[in-house]
């Protein structure tokens, strides 16, 4: 049972990031939609334990890179090093090579490494010295930034941002979470000796079952009369892509996936479209909104057909 | 100026071609042919595209159209000038025609235009051709507000328009409080086109009017319809006479009948077509009716000219004795006979006065000499010479009923004995497809009248003494050749025949019903329908009423929410709607499990099982189908029975 | 006192308006057209076509003519239909403010207005114009199920907030005999950007020296160090003499003062110059330093925005001359 699996991957995530139920169930149904993941806070909230945690509960090989301001492209992808021996160049793969890929503060690097790292997210593969290498299967990414307006950092241009399929924060904890946090295990502990919650082949399976959610015709409707308001609503002065309808729909799925059921609802399409499109869309009026914000404006404007 | 489409053309010279072409069979031809020759030519620069002519060329033709009338009427006033004005310039208008508002003159022109040929005839194929002619109009509006379209889309949108206006045009076509015009004076020239029996009578006339085969009464009997021998339907009554030509005498009017009606009694129902005159053709003899006048001729005349179909309830008395106390001064003029004239015929009368002594035995002694005089009876007598009456008994002996009653009526008075002419119709066939007696021009006759003492004025037909036939089988049994006689009068074709008795029953409907349709017939309608005062203020207030009713549901239609959506949707909206009224709306955009969540959060106690009817409803509307029918139809039962707190 | 005059008789006037049709101020979100907001008359055309109807009318009762009074009365009810037509084309359209991009004072203000149509009938013959604009616009079609996005172009005069004016929304489907409207007013404005003076002192003049202070970017005037080799490098940066000894591939890194930075200041516009003139002159050179790619800042009276490029910060910087001492919130109208 896909549901019962998913069921099961939330409640041992929930045990580790405590408080963050909603933001936990997003960034699982991101990976479930095979999406790339962008969590943007302030630094010590627990934006890298949560990429920790999911890597070990699905059991994916998982590397991290720190993005720093002198951080090369080559840094990311690999490397090819001349071989005096045979005269020839031979690729080193970089840390990119891995199933999750945990890109810490990607905001901190050039505009340059910051792409190449994106464009390995989009092709799933790398190119260097004219030989293709195909990244693993399954591959995320999962980027940490700080808020943008921190100093000495390069915010990620728009097209880009369009390659994660949601961004989403945590924020501060609750009181009762905080308490806790204070009181319990050191979390680095606790997601160290946190075991594999999947069998072989089961996120597979997971993934198949997210693909097969049934999408009526009037949710689809619903989505197209989301994606045309977006567009040509008042309130947006950039719509979403057809790349984030397709993507607001993988996400809906996984999320109706994750709340047990085997068809979409508008509601799945609602919950989710704060962290898919938030990214996406720029407000227009001289105050920037937030995501929830921005995506309730979008909902309201939309009646269900 | 914006200049038109094609299509839009070609909607508009369909519509004009449609009213235009009806009236070729009364307009000059010169203009019939201008007209044509026109609509073909913008036709021919709609096809190409190519430029419209030059304004001047558009002058010329117009003075050449109004040339034409002048030619044709000598003025423009008056019905047909009027008319053929119009049809010149409505051609000419399309051919300047290159704008939205030149077209849309055009078409109310051509509405009027299509009024105008009701002005001569009114037949169902008139009707159906006007029908085709609003079409057209209606589908050049429709191509004058509208995109470029196909025909049949657009043919179908005007003829949807045709029939939802259907309701709104029968009730006012019934209701609508009519009113007896003319309202004004009419043209001169308004209703010459009528054809039937005159004022006089000069030798050849009544030959002359039954070459046709047009309808002039019909009647339809209540009982069995009477014996051919009974149905003489009595026209104008000559008396006097100049030697050539007869004309009537003076004659006194009143409302009620110079006779007393006695004998057997014929109800029946005549429905006389217009012929413009006051006489009203009613079967000897009727009886007293209201409204009517009677002459001292035995006439039943109206008030006014008969210029539309009339539908009259009569009773004909044909055994009653009539002018037993005739006036002396009448009988005298019944005597009078031009000095000079046919000097062999009243030879003839002094010789048969001296036969017969008795004043009583002298018709039927004129009867028998014409019996033996061999008369031969035919549409197409040799030429008379100024002695008309000698020339027909004497000379050529051939004649036509109007030749047979003038020289009886001539011998009579030569022989002393009172007489005058009397024309009218006799016989009529029984259409056997609806039972009327069908009267038309082709039985005009002429017959005689002579008034003996203590017997009044008995009727004798002298045509019968030579071809008794006429009577009994109408024109086409008594005469010899059916050569001249019109092709529907012609007995030898019988499928001819049956077929213009189904023609002439329907026809006989359509003037009932659409035509005949007047004040008269509108009250009638009304009380049938149980409103006992028949005032214009009740009719008014039925029209009224019914249009409103028409309106309304014009207005439903119009109204009626023309929204996707199947049971599903019906019954949800049905529950949000519940809910709504309960104080509990639904926001447009919220998913209906996150509604039940709301409302079980801010109302709990409002809809306990709302979340189970919102769970069937997102199941059923979002998920896979086809689902689960158990489900289905918990979920319709629910929302019906749901009922908020 | 003719100005008082037509005042009041305005005042009047708008007010009978808000009467009869039933329009208060903007309204937010979506609007739907119900049958209280459609207003039917006959057009010209119309009164043209009843006038001949009463014409036939009275000829048909002259002559007693039954299939006149037929006709008449099938015309004339056609006509009646096609009121229903109209208001039906109408009734239950959806009206929603749509996007609005800002322009300079001077171009016309273009106001996306979504129309949508919830419905299974197209909707023909549409003409939508704001107040005091012409029925010639060309007419358009709302397919059933289906919205449009129809833009209405307001002529702007004054820097700031524009509020879109009442709308009209016409059809004169199906025969042309009949206009049915709707009066509605989407709330929904237009920034309007200070006109971009002609004649502002040019941008690099806008200061006593060379303005502003340079800042550290990537040019290519002085060697910086060498690094990884990349292969969307340039060949001309490559370190070809490493790479002709046998070592690995490397990249010259150059520091270079191809890029400003720019404070263009309220202050440095000549003294005497006029608040509208003054922002007019910022607006040419917040437009003419977007366009050179320099990095500029914003300094206006209780006001700064630091430097930085891209879009959003022209938008910033326009929308802040804009609004420059204008009322927050509150939308003109358009005159």
């Amino acid at each position: 049972m896909p549901s019962r699996i998913a069921r099961r991957l939330t409640d041992a995530a929930s045990r580790i990031i405590l408080g963050k139920d909603h933001a936990v169930r997003l960034a699982l149904a991101c990976i479930l939609a095979r999406g790339h993941l962008l969590i943007e806070d302030i630094p010590g909230v627990g934006k890298t334990t949560l990429a920790h945690v999911l890597a070990r509960l699905l059991g994916l090989q998982f590397q991290r890179i720190q993005f720093t301001s002198d951080m090369l492209p080559a840094d990311i992808i690999g490397v090819s090093v001349f071989d005096q021996r045979d005269a020839s160049f031979r690729f080193h793969p970089g840390p990119a090579f891995a199933q999750l890929l945990l890109a810490d503060e990607i905001n901190r690097a050039t505009p340059k490494a910051q792409s190449a790292l994106l464009e390995a997210m989009e092709e799933r593969q790398i190119s260097a010295e004219g030989q293709t290498w195909r990244l693993p299967e399954p591959f995320f990414v999962i980027a940490t930034q700080n808020p943008a307006d921190q100093i000495g950092t390069f915010p990620l241009p728009e097209s880009q941002l369009d390659r994660f399929l949601m961004r989403i924060s945590l924020g501060y904890p609750d009181r009762a979470a905080e308490r806790a946090l204070l009181a319990g295990e050191d979390r680095r502990e606790l997601v160290a000796h946190l075991p594999t919650e999947l069998q072989p082949g089961e996120l597979d399976s997971l993934f198949e079952a997210a693909r097969h959610i049934h999408v009526g015709p009037r949710l689809l409707d619903y989505v197209q009369a989301l994606l045309e308001h977006s567009r040509a609503g008042a309130g947006f002065s950039l719509g979403l892509s057809p790349r984030a309808g397709l993507g607001l729909l993988a996400a809906a799925r996984a999320w109706a996936l994750l709340g047990g059921r085997d068809h979409v609802l508008p509601e799945d399409v609602q919950a989710v479209l704060p962290a898919v499109a938030g990214h996406r869309l720029r407000a227009t009026g001289d105050t920037p909104l937030g995501p929830d914000a921005l995506a309730r404006r979008l909902v309201e404007a939309v009646p269900l057909p | 100026m914006p200049s038109l489409r094609r299509d839009q053309v070609g909607w508009l010279l369909a519509g004009s071609a449609l009213t235009l072409a009806p009236h070729a069979s009364h307009l000059p031809p010169a203009i019939s042919a201008l007209c044509a020759l026109l609509l073909v030519w913008r036709g021919f620069i709609n096809q190409r595209g190519s430029r419209l002519p030059h304004r001047g060329l558009l002058v010329v033709l117009a003075a050449g159209v109004v040339g034409a009338v002048l030619l044709e009427f000598h003025q423009f006033f008056g019905k047909e000038p009027g008319i053929a004005l119009l049809a010149g310039l409505l051609s000419l208008k399309l051919l300047e025609t290159d704008s939205l508002r030149d077209a849309r003159a055009a078409v109310l022109l051509s509405f009027f235009m299509q009024l105008g040929q009701f002005l001569y005839q009114q037949n169902m194929a008139i009707a159906a051709l006007a029908l085709l002619g609003t079409f057209a109009s209606i589908g050049t509006l429709l191509a004058l507000q509208g995109r470029a379209e196909a025909f049949a889309p657009r043919a179908a949108a005007a003829a949807r328009l045709l029939l939802q206006a259907l309701p709104l045009m029968l009730v006012l076509f019934l209701l609508f409080p009519r009113v007896q015009g003319p309202l004004w004076g009419l043209p001169a020239d308004a209703y010459s086109a009528v054809s039937g029996l005159s004022d006089d009578m000069r030798p050849g006339d009544i030959a002359r009017v039954s070459e046709s085969a047009a309808i002039a009464f019909r009647a339809a009997f209540e009982g069995d319809p009477p014996p051919p021998a009974e149905r003489y339907w009595r026209g104008p009554v000559l008396t006097r006479f100049d030697g050539r030509s007869w004309r009537p005498g003076p004659s006194r009017r009143q409302d009620q009948p110079f006779y007393r009606s006695s004998g057997i009694a014929r109800p029946y129902t005549l429905t006389l077509e217009p012929h413009n005159q006051h006489w009203l053709l009613a079967m000897d003899f009727p009886g007293p009716a209201d409204g009517l006048v009677y002459g001292d001729d035995f006439r039943l005349l109206s008030r006014e000219p008969v210029r539309n179909r009339l539908r009259l309830e009569l009773v004909a008395h044909p055994a009653t004795p009539v002018g037993l106390a005739e006036d002396p001064r009448t009988l005298r003029e019944a005597l009078a006979l031009p000095p000079g004239f046919n000097p062999r015929t009243r030879a003839l009368g002094e010789q048969l006065r001296a036969a017969a002594g008795r004043a009583d035995d002298i018709p039927a002694l004129a009867i028998r000499h014409f019996r033996d005089s061999r008369l031969a009876y035919t549409l197409a007598p040799a030429p008379l010479s100024r002695n008309d009456v000698d020339s027909f008994l004497f000379d050529t002996k051939q004649g036509f009923c109007e030749h047979f009653a003038a020289a009886f009526v001539v011998t009579m008075r030569a022989a002393g004995v009172p007489a005058r002419v009397v024309t009218g119709y006799q016989g009529g066939e029984i259409n056997p497809v609806d039972g009327t007696l069908v009267v038309r021009q082709s039985d005009a006759h002429a017959w005689a009248e002579v008034w003996l003492e203590a017997r009044g004025w008995l009727r004798v037909d002298p045509t019968a003494a030579s071809a008794p036939r006429r009577i009994d089988g109408g024109l086409a049994a008594a005469l010899p050749d059916m050569a001249r006689l019109p092709l529907l009068a012609r007995s030898d074709l019988p499928w001819l025949r049956a077929l213009r008795d189904r023609v002439d029953a329907v026809n006989n409907s359509w003037n009932q019903w659409v035509l005949g349709y007047n004040p008269a017939r509108q009250q009638a309608l009304v009380a049938s329908l149980g409103f006992g005062d028949t005032g214009w203020q009740s009719l008014t207030a039925l029209m009224a009423g019914s249009c409103a009713v028409v309106m309304g549901g014009l207005t439903l239609w119009a109204l009626r929410r023309m929204r996707p959506g199947d049971a599903i949707d019906r019954s949800w909206s049905r529950v949000c709607r519940r809910l709504a009224a309960a104080g509990h709306p639904r926001h447009a955009w919220e998913g209906p499990l996150d509604y039940a969540g709301r409302l079980a959060r801010e109302a709990p106690e409002a809809a306990p099982e709302l979340a189970l009817i919102a769970a069937d409803y997102a199941r059923l509307r979002y998920g896979p189908t086809p689902a689960d029918t158990a489900l289905l139809q918990r979920f319709h039962h629910s929302s019906r029975k749901f009922r908020p707190r | 006192m003719t100005a008082s005059r037509a005042a009041i008789t305005g005042t009047i006037g708008a007010r009978l308006q808000r009467w009869l049709f039933r329009v208060g101020g903007p309204e937010a979100g979506p609007i739907t057209l119900g049958q209280r907001r459609i207003f039917v008359l006959p057009t010209g055309f119309g009164l043209a076509l009843a006038l001949t109807l009463l014409v036939m009318l009275l000829a048909s009762i002259n002559y007693n003519l039954s299939l006149g009074f037929a006709l008449t009365f099938l015309i004339g009810g056609i006509a009646w239909v096609s009121i229903h037509h109209a208001f039906r084309n109408l009734v239950d359209l959806t009206v929603s403010p749509g996007r609005s991009e800002a322009v300079f004072c001077g171009e016309a203000a273009r106001f996306g207005v979504q129309l949508h149509n919830p419905g299974l009938r197209p909707r023909l013959g549409l003409q939508l114009w704001p107040r005091g604009g012409s029925s010639d616009e060309t007419a358009f079609d709302i397919a059933p199920q289906a919205g449009t996005v129809h833009f209405v172009a307001i002529p702007t005069h004054r820097r700031g907030w524009l509020q879109l004016p009442r709308l009209h929304l016409e059809t004169r489907h199906p025969l042309g005999l009949i206009r049915a409207w709707s009066l509605f007013q989407p709330d929904q404005r237009c920034l309007v950007y200070p006109a971009p003076a002609a004649d502002a002192p040019p941008l690099h003049h806008a200061g006593d020296a060379q303005p502003g202070s340079a800042a550290q970017g990537r040019g290519r005037d002085d060697f910086a160090g060498l690094r990884h080799h990349q292969a969307s490098d340039s060949p001309r940066h490559v370190a070809w003499k490493t790479v002709a000894r046998g070592g690995p591939w490397r990249t010259k890194e150059f520091d270079g003062g191809g890029s400003q930075r720019l404070w263009l200041d309220w202050q440095q516009l000549p003294p005497g110059t006029g608040t509208e003139a003054r922002l007019s002159g910022l607006a040419r050179w917040v437009v003419d330093a977007d366009a050179a790619g320099i990095e500029y800042g914003l300094r206006l009276p209780g006001l700064e925005l630091p430097p930085a490029t891209g879009g959003a910060h022209r938008h910033a910087c326009l929308a802040a001359l804009a609004l420059f001492e204008q009322p927050t919130g509150h939308a003109q109208p358009a005159s």
